[in-house]
């Protein structure tokens, strides 16, 4: 009955892979998104720890006492580069220091020492050096203050000798997080589950698009390169090319969703880095990274998700008369990729009223990203409903695509979008 | 007696216009019948009826005994098919683009190697056919899918406007191709042509079609004389009214 389909698969396959456009669209830009996205993040916090770092701040002690040193001492032991400046005053060192790197000059003054051993109180002058250059450099007036920060806390409770006194209330934040206490605290979990949350959705949505259009193009081409007629009229059934085609930008596209995972694997793994002020967590023992099932249901729901949308599009596109007619009507879908990628992204589909929820169920694209986030949810009941939902979908459009391909309309119904004019009122 | 090709009051209408009007014509096998007629005569929407890319709506038409409805898929194993406008796979060389067609004929590997070195011999492309399509002139892509259209030794091979925008060189190779190809393998042929030139070197018997009706019909040579006429564009004035 499908005699010739491996012929017309091959030669979609090696249509497809021959452009260049589908080449870099659904396995190049796949592979790199998640990296990219990854790195980005990697790379930011990097930064960030090593600006530290490389932050030098200039210290006049005019006061040269033993508490002086102590704070002297304590500025040397962290990661700031401290540079002994002597002067009477600011202003003297202000135009040097202006040119050099330093990014903060702290003055102590001559009574420091003196005050802090009488009980008095003691001061600090901190100067922030602006050079305009970004956020950055702020940090080492940060450092500074947060060094000062601590040493006075510590004199203090010397002093008292009892830390309930400073610090009455102290809080320790943790998580719980599938029934099992998390030593992290929610903002840091949650910023994380937040980039996922953000990434995914954009992501399956982008390999959406580019999936679509590679369908959309693959019955058009054929009219405008005139090829269509020709390959009707041969002794191969008109479904068994239909599969044919779709099956060529399935393979393409079972690319893309394995580049997709396998980015998205990378991805996670990038965001276990946490910025230099929090203490480290790991996604993955702490069970909200995907695990190999979890993997294996995201790949099932996306591959059908994928078919789904090959599949309208390559319907849709058939009244097309070229390419760039289909590409456009293909475009028209993309709104329904659209709804679920924003309200995924903010929103938890549980929380939704009951019409909305239904809505968005309806529209197949919602169930990968929904199947992205079962690991977190643990929601696989409704991520296996969605792979059986779409599979329906598709077979439905499938169905008239079919009988869409069987009639002459595939030849005849001719849709050209005409720009349309818009004619003034007299 | 069994008709390569059979149309009986064929009928077809495009919403509100009326391509075919009660066509009919029958070709007997082995012989090259060649329908000429201005455009839109209704030539490309007979020839398409016959290949089963379209539905008639009135009559009948039927190729080797099979009724091009109702058996389309047997049709479409005894018939080659040229369109007017036709265009080959760009990404794919000469070469992969004639093992691409010749693969719905035939998947036995001998007969594809021969198919195939039968197509190389006839487009005369020689090394050529190594190249993508992309590259190829209009008139180097025109032989290259008459090659293909001849290649699986059709029992009907339906050319509509075989030679169409060809220069004079291209077009005088591809006529010399089909005419020698019908010599050899006795392949029937059915083309339309508004070249009345290369319908009187090629065919056998022509049919004048005008407003989607046959108005004469016979070998070139009787036509002219039946209508004492130089050639067949007279004839074709001259039944159309146009004298």
């Amino acid at each position: 009955m499908l005699e010739g389909l491996g012929n017309v698969v091959v030669k979609e396959v090696k249509e497809l892979m021959r452009d260049p456009k589908i080449l870099i669209g659904m396995i190049i830009v796949p592979v790199l998104m998640f990296p990219l996205m990854g790195f980005a993040i990697r790379i930011s916090m990097q930064t960030a720890v090593e600006s530290v770092k490389a932050l030098s701040i200039g210290v006049i002690d005019q006061d040269g006492g033993r508490y002086a040193q102590m704070l002297f001492n304590i500025f040397s032991n962290s990661n700031l580069t401290v540079i002994r400046l002597v002067a009477t005053s600011v202003e003297q060192v202000a135009k040097d220091v202006q040119e050099s790197n330093m990014t903060a000059v702290v003055i102590i003054p001559a009574d420091f020492s003196q005050n802090i051993t009488n009980d008095k109180q003691a001061k600090v002058y901190v100067y922030g050096v602006f050079r305009g250059t970004g956020m950055a450099e702020t940090a080492g007036a940060s450092a500074v203050v947060s060094l000062v920060n601590g040493f006075s806390k510590s004199l203090a409770l010397q002093k008292v000798g009892n830390i309930a006194i400073l610090d009455p209330i102290s809080q320790s934040q943790e998580t719980i997080v599938k029934g099992k206490v998390v030593s992290a605290s929610p903002s840091v979990l949650s910023t994380l589950v937040l980039s996922q949350h953000i990434g995914l959705p954009i992501g399956i949505m982008v390999l959406l698009v580019f999936a679509m259009q590679i369908a959309a193009t693959s019955v058009a081409s054929e009219k405008e390169e005139k090829t269509l007629e020709t390959i009707l009229t041969m002794p191969v059934g008109r479904f068994t090319i239909l599969l044919g085609k779709l099956a060529g930008s399935v393979v393409v596209a079972a690319v893309g969703a394995v580049a997709l995972v396998a980015s998205l694997n990378y991805y996670m793994g990038s965001l276990t880095f946490i910025s230099p002020t929090q203490p480290s967590v790991d996604l993955a023992s702490i069970g909200l990274a995907p695990t190999l099932p979890a993997y294996l249901v995201l790949g099932a729901s996306l591959f059908v998700a994928l078919l789904s949308s090959l599949a309208l599009a390559i319907a849709v596109s058939s009244f097309a008369e070229d390419v760039r007619s289909a590409q456009a009507i293909v475009g028209y879908f993309y709104f329904i990729l659209f709804i679920p990628m924003i309200f995924l992204m903010y929103a938890d589909i549980s929380m939704l009223p009951l019409t909305l929820r239904l809505v968005l169920l309806a529209i197949p694209y919602t169930h990968p990203m929904l199947a992205a986030r079962a690991s977190f949810t643990g929601d696989y009941t409704t991520v296996v409903l969605g792979i059986v939902y779409v599979t329906a979908f598709t077979l439905v459009v499938l169905y008239i695509a079919a009988r869409i391909f069987t009639t002459e309309k595939i030849l005849t119904m001719r849709l050209r979008l005409r720009r349309q004019k818009l004619k003034r009122e007299e | 007696m069994v008709y390569a090709v059979e149309v009986l009051d064929l009928g077809k209408r495009f919403r509100e216009i009326l391509a075919l009007d009660g066509l009919t014509f029958r070709v007997e096998e082995d012989k090259i019948f060649g329908l000429i007629g201005p455009n839109g005569a209704g030539k490309t929407t007979a020839l398409r009826i016959i290949s089963t890319l379209i539905l008639p709506t009135a009559g009948s038409a039927s190729v080797f005994g099979h009724n091009v409805v109702s058996e389309a898929s047997e049709v479409r194993k005894l018939i080659s098919y040229l369109p007017e406008e036709a265009g080959a796979y760009k990404s794919m060389s000469g070469y992969e683009y004639l093992q691409f067609m010749g693969k719905f004929n035939s998947t036995d590997k001998r007969d594809l190697k021969v198919m195939v070195e039968d197509a190389a011999a006839i487009s005369g492309l020689g090394e050529r056919l190594r190249d993508r399509v992309k590259t190829y002139s209009k008139g180097m892509k025109r032989r290259l899918l008459v090659a293909r259209a001849l290649m699986n030794k059709p029992k009907l091979a339906v050319l509509d406007e075989p030679t169409s925008g060809l220069d004079v060189l291209h077009s005088y190779h591809v006529r010399g191709i089909i005419k020698k190809h019908v010599e050899k393998h006795g392949v029937t042929v059915l083309l339309s042509s508004h070249n009345m030139l290369e319908v009187d070197y090629l065919c056998d018997r022509v049919a004048l079609i005008n407003r989607g009706k046959i108005v004469a019909e016979g070998a070139p040579a009787e036509l002219k004389s039946r209508y004492k006429a130089l050639n067949l564009e007279e004839v074709f004035a001259e039944v159309a009214g146009l004298a």
